[in-house]
């Protein structure tokens, strides 16, 4: 019956996914990109400029309670470690970007944040959930894919960056 | 004489369902956030042709609930939920014929007398990576009414989040024991027990509309009689079905979502109904947001129901002039407004409800002199913390 | 009772509805917000129940899973 052999199909194509699930897994090259700044004034962001520091990629919307959680305490981490080599990369998925810029106006953040409405760099890098974040060593290997955001996750994120820096 | 109302039938709501469940989302929350609503309605007084005799003002009631959701440690949320309802009024006791023949009701005894109902749950939830597990206990009591619950409950999702399939399992113990039994020759002590069952899928259709259909199946034994009715005797055991339907989607250049619920329900007394309900969620600037809805409802009566109590029925013959198991049809509706400040968020709710013969889509063989017509107001407020 | 077989039908039915449209993790935001919850005020929804089941015959309902923003 028709109903059901698409249902089967689509069982199937789904569990065979499920094996991939992550284009960009731990040990991978980071797939490099460039996108506008969400700030109208900033320069365009590429990754591939960033080689040779340790970068924590995030990506984030505000209608992701989690994120907005995780922002500040990113921004904390930021000033803690950028004079060793830390960049934080926080890509904004918000469409209409204004969405984005209005929740910053309350909450300034001093890291870099490209600004991808259409939702092509996530797509890249197989986001599997809000949100996704990527530790990047100085060669733009993935060392870390953390997904979600709950408590007691800033302690553990917090102790791979400090490992990271202390290797360089 | 003294008098007393029938809360059984209330009180055989407070299933581990009726009770507000902890949000299904896919995470815990991060924050605290404490509720409380106060309510009040009213039902509209009897007119002299329905009840020539005695009392003509019935319910009226005040409800307050709280809630508080609180996340706990990496993976779990806590809830608790608390009710206090304060009653006074009276209700329908027995159905006779007027001077004309035709059927008329009576309520019970004179007005200012009270009952208070109190009730307690406590549950949690534990999120996983594609789903989650909760369940809840809780405990309600009054004057003559006293049920102990249980719900448990897990959802997982599939398909890269877009479909999720949801399990609910609740079981409920009641013993009522009416007030002035020996005085009325009503029974002494009872008890019933109630068990459903509830499988739903829901399923995100695009990045604007979800839908979601559900099944559930309840199965009651024990005293399910009116004992504040003077002549009311129903079946020991009734098996309930009911299959919803929900569908969500969100107007993008309107910013307003449309709410639409449909919801179809069978029982072995013979009771079948239908009902569909309809709101609109009306963002406005400054954080405001105005809902209208509307519901029709409509049921068939109960195999056994009569308009006119027949004193003289053998106890192994089922009879009931309760205007909830006669055939009628009901219109309901009302706004809320809502608005929120940063952590705080107030609301305000409206509602008007009227039942009457002729909304009935089924045909009314039977009708019932007693149908309710009510007037609801309620004020809440969210805080988060 | 006679009309179960059809219902159960329509409901499986529903149930196989396997997605019409890829909705990706990031494109979620409409089906976050409060207002496309299932239930966007459960003490309103919890004594609505109430109050109509003591004024009704009918009971149950849905439990509510599913929507929302994915996010974790």
């Amino acid at each position: 019956m028709k109903i059901k052999n698409t249902t089967l199909m689509t069982l199937t194509l789904a569990l065979g996914l499920a094996g991939s699930v992550y284009a960009a897994e731990e040990g991978d090259i980071a797939p490099d990109f460039t996108l506008p700044s969400i700030h109208a004034e900033a320069a365009d962001i590429t990754l591939s400029d960033l080689r040779g520091k340790v970068v924590y990629l995030d990506f984030w919307a505000s209608w992701c309670a989690p994120c907005l959680k995780s922002l500040p305490l990113y921004n904390d981490m930021y000033h803690r470690y950028k004079d060793q080599g830390l960049e934080v990369v926080a890509v904004n998925v918000d469409n209409p970007i204004e969405d984005g810029t209005e929740w910053l106006i309350d909450t300034p953040l001093d890291f870099l944040i490209p600004a991808d409405p259409d939702g092509v760099v996530p797509e890249l890098y197989e986001v599997f959930g809000m949100p996704t974040s990527y530790l990047i060593d100085t060669d733009g290997t993935v060392k870390l894919v953390h997904m979600g955001f709950r408590d007691g996750d800033m302690e553990v994120i917090e102790a791979e960056v400090q490992e990271l820096l202390a290797a360089q | 004489m003294k008098t007393h109302y029938s809360r059984s039938l209330i009180a055989l709501s407070t299933t581990a369902l009726a009770l507000p469940g902890i949000s299904q989302g896919d995470a815990p929350p991060l924050d605290s956030t404490f509720s409380y609503k106060f309510s009040n309605y009213k039902e509209d007084d009897l007119s002299r042709t329905e009840a020539p005799f005695g009392e003509l003002e019935r319910y009226d009631i005040d409800v307050h609930q709280f809630q508080l959701i609180t996340p706990w440690g990496r993976n779990m949320a806590l809830q608790v939920d608390g009710n206090y309802e304060s009653l006074s009024g009276a209700s329908p006791w027995f159905t006779s014929t007027g001077l004309d023949g035709e059927p008329v009701v009576n309520l019970s005894g004179a007005s200012g007398i009270r009952d208070r109902r109190s009730e307690l749950a406590i549950g949690a939830r534990y999120y996983l990576e594609n789903g989650s597990i909760g369940g809840n206990i809780g405990y309600s009591e009054e004057d003559d009414y006293r049920a102990r619950y249980i719900g448990l409950s897990g959802e997982r999702h599939f398909n890269n989040d877009l479909t999720t399939i949801g399990l609910g399992f609740s079981h409920s113990a009641d013993d009522i024991f009416p007030t002035d039994a020996s005085l009325f020759n009503r029974v002494a002590s009872e008890s019933k027990q109630s068990t459903s069952l509830v499988l739903s899928v829901s399923q995100i259709i695009n990045q604007t509309t979800t839908v979601q259909t559900a099944l559930s199946i309840t199965e009651q034994s024990g005293y399910l009689s009116d004992p504040y009715k003077l002549f009311d005797v129903r079946p020991d055991d009734k098996t309930q079905f009911a299959w919803s339907n929900s569908f969500r989607h969100f107007f993008v250049e309107a910013e307003a979502a449309a709410h639409v619920n449909y919801r179809l329900y069978h029982d072995d007394f013979g009771v079948s109904s239908h009902t569909l309900d309809f709101a609109w969620h009306q963002n406005l600037p400054d954080d405001w947001r105005i809902i209208p809805n509307i519901r029709y409802y409509t049921q068939s009566a109960a195999k056994f129901f009569t308009n006119i109590d027949n004193p003289f029925t053998s106890s192994d013959q089922y009879q009931s002039s309760d205007y909830r198991l006669a055939a009628f049809g009901a219109i309901s509706g009302g706004f809320s407004v809502v608005k929120n400040w940063g952590v705080w968020t107030g609301t305000l709710t409206a509602e008007r409800y009227v039942a009457k013969e002729k909304y009935s889509g089924y045909t009314v063989a039977l009708p019932s002199t007693a149908l309710v017509s009510y007037t609801r107001l309620s004020v809440g407020f969210d805080y988060t913390f | 009772m006679k009309q179960l077989p059809r219902v159960l039908a329509l409901f499986l039915a529903f149930a196989m509805i396997s997605g019409c449209v890829e909705v990706r993790p990031w494109e979620r935001g409409y089906l976050a917000r409060d207002e496309m919850a299932w239930d966007s005020d459960p003490l309103e929804s919890a004594l609505n129940d109430h109050i109509f089941f003591s004024k009704e015959a009918s009971s149950g309902g849905s439990s509510a899973a599913g929507g929302g923003c994915g996010c974790n």
